[in-house]
């Protein structure tokens, strides 16, 4: 296009024209589905199924089946939240902040990014819903919902209603702003429509879109504000998530330090999440040419940038507490490295800012399987520090008397197993039936024009 | 909208060029609408940057009404948080004001959470943009595919028909054709071979 640089490499590779496009992202929608994609979609809704049986073991029998107690009252279950929402992160950053950066990298990744942030925000919406007992009176313990108790309404200090708001405003305009996107692309699906239910469903969504200019005129200026309010809101929503812990009195967890060090680690989470993904889903859909390795290699500069932001801010948790004088506050951390949860805090530490270190080397950044594992390592160390964060600070609390140890029960796994039967039934049943891809945008970028 | 309505207008005629190469489509949108024929709309896969310029379209009104719906957004927040805060029931913990700081992320969440989507119903009314409509201006099958699609008044005379038809030819349409509106949804249609 007029705008294109002439010295830099394609975007997409393969020599594409339109109709390439077009044809090969709605492949996977216009034929019946692989051999991998039926055994992947099983074993995901296996684990959907633990999922039901262990949130309807909860319902029944009630929260006693948790590993909770008086002194760890969050364990597994605002891990998992955090974890989760931290995931959800990178969908938004891709497709706003990247967008507003004018990085056109994005547009290969930023609709499988979206996706996995609104089932990543469903996730991690399961914990406190569940984590409240009584789910079905909850509506006016989390809303402001007039109620039988006369003006007992919710409160607007506490920033656990904070995050209410922030995760529901995040979760739907998410959603909206994905829609948004896939619009154009439904109507290409429509438009190639053979059999009579693709032809309604795929005309239902698509909402009589016809490419028209002017629609399209439109349609770039609400991006672009929808964009510009994104932005600010995804670096919000953990902000809020890490004010659930930075404003209390507990020892380890009010820092001021932690909304820009959960932001950090919501990025480095999410797109840690986004590799193990799409390097999977570039090669089992056969997407290579969208999904180059300078993507690739791109997510993985941002993960390590990310990475040693998390680093830097363990470190200088470590010296704040030092510093600071305060005895319980050095204590907690102390107890951190060298307490009975020592292996948490180092596994944390290992997988967070040594690990993708590893970066710095172009073969680490350029090998796909090596670029999987190391996801994995990153997801893995992501939970650690929230699991590190929220138990190691609650088990040993101001008085010694009510120093207690926590470990999961089974229902606390299976619920967490769980959610990742949830977030990949979900991806799965997405890649099936909406293109993977934003045809529409990678249209844009193509050199060939014929 | 003009689109729609010179579509279902009695007697109106619309000449389509039909273009497979984007670059060409662009230069020629350019051309036709410098020469002062009026464009109705063209219809593209991919959103085109600089087609805006080239067609003559003004900037949209939407950022506009997307302000509008943030300050609603944020006055139902302050709203409701000084009502059930500070007036019907005053919570006072640890002697801090009952309206303070505390408001903020409720009144920026909110905020944005009515920008958004009070700015996708504004995009979808002004866009006629509805579930299960169909789509009412489909030229050609391939126009969300690889083709693009000029659609041009033809009956107030701006341009010699002739010459607007050449002037597609010679950039690069692949197919042009013009079709005259009988009455609702109901037209006929001719494809204008190429003098060459």
């Amino acid at each position: 296009m007029i705008h294109d640089s002439i010295i830099r490499p394609n975007l997409v590779t393969g020599d594409k024209n339109l109709h390439d496009v077009t044809l090969e992202i709605c492949r996977p929608i216009e034929n019946k589905p692989s051999v991998s994609w039926k055994v992947g979609f099983t074993i995901s809704a296996i684990f959907l199924g633990l999922l039901l049986l262990t949130l309807g073991i909860t319902l029944y029998v009630g929260i006693g089946t948790w590993g909770l107690n008086k002194t760890v009252q969050w364990g597994w279950d605002i891990t998992n939240f955090v974890f989760w929402v931290g995931i959800g992160h990178a969908g938004t950053l891709i497709s706003a902040i990247l967008l507003l950066f004018r990085q056109k990298w994005r547009m290969s990744i930023n609709r499988s990014a979206e996706a996995m942030t609104i089932f990543a925000v469903m996730c991690a919406a399961i914990f406190p819903l569940f984590h409240m007992g009584r789910i079905w009176v909850g509506g006016y313990w989390v809303f402001p919902l007039p109620n039988a108790f006369g003006s007992l309404w919710v409160n607007f200090h506490s920033p656990l209603l904070w995050d209410v708001f922030a995760i529901s405003t995040y979760f739907s305009v998410s959603l909206v702003f994905w829609y948004l996107g896939l619009i154009p692309d439904i109507a290409t699906v429509r438009d190639r429509a053979t059999t009579a239910g693709r032809k309604f469903w795929y005309n239902f969504f698509s909402m009589g879109w016809t490419g028209s200019v002017r629609t399209w005129n439109r349609y770039e200026v609400v991006s672009l504000i929808l964009a510009g309010i994104s932005t600010p809101l995804v670096l919000s929503v953990h902000t809020i998530v890490s004010m659930d812990f930075a404003t209390s009195v507990v020892p380890g967890w009010h820092t001021t330090i932690f909304p820009p060090y959960f932001v950090a680690g919501a990025i480095f989470s999410g797109f840690g999440m986004v590799l193990t993904l799409l390097v999977i889903a570039r090669k089992v859909m056969n997407y290579q040419d969208y999904i180059t390795i300078g993507h690739l290699e791109a997510m993985c500069k941002v993960v390590m940038l990310t990475g040693t932001m998390v680093g830097l801010a363990y470190i200088t948790e470590f010296f704040v507490a030092a510093y600071s004088g305060v005895e319980y506050e050095q204590y907690a951390f102390i107890n951190r490295a060298t307490g009975p949860y020592w292996w948490a805090y180092w596994s944390m530490m290992t997988c967070n800012l040594v690990a993708p270190q590893v970066f710095w080397f172009k073969w680490a950044r350029t090998t796909p399987w090596f670029i999987f594992m190391l996801s994995i390592v990153v997801n893995v160390g992501m939970w650690f520090e929230r699991f590190v964060i929220i138990v190691t600070s609650l088990h040993r609390e101001y008085l010694p008397s009510g120093w207690v140890m926590y470990s999961p029960t089974l229902v606390e796994i299976g619920i967490f197993l769980g959610s990742f039967g949830l977030f990949f039934t979900c991806f799965f049943l997405f890649s099936k039936f909406l293109p993977v891809i934003n045809i529409a945008e990678v249209k844009g970028i193509l050199k060939n024009r014929e | 909208m003009i689109d729609s309505k010179l579509f279902l207008d009695k007697n109106k005629t619309v000449m389509f060029g039909i273009f497979e190469n984007p670059d060409k489509f662009l230069d020629t949108v350019s051309k036709v609408h410098q020469k002062g024929a009026q464009i109705i709309d063209c219809y593209t896969p991919f959103p085109m940057h600089g087609i805006d310029k080239a067609m003559g379209l003004k900037r949209s009104l939407l950022p506009i009404g997307a302000f509008i719906c943030g300050c609603l957004g944020f006055l139902t927040a302050a709203a409701l948080e000084s009502y059930t805060m500070h007036f019907d029931w005053p919570m006072i913990i640890g002697n801090k004001p009952t309206i303070g700081v505390s408001y903020v992320p409720v009144l920026f969440e909110t905020t944005v959470l009515f920008t958004a989507f009070g700015l996708a119903i504004l995009f979808f009314t002004r866009s006629k943009m509805l579930h299960g409509k169909m789509p009412s201006e489909r030229i050609d099958f391939r126009q969300t595919d690889d083709r693009m699609v000029i659609a041009i008044a033809t009956d107030n005379n701006a341009v010699d028909k002739n010459e607007l038809s050449n002037m597609l030819f010679s950039g690069g349409a692949v197919l042009v054709k013009e079709r005259t509106n009988n009455g609702y949804e109901d037209f006929t249609e001719v494809e204008i071979k190429s003098a060459n």
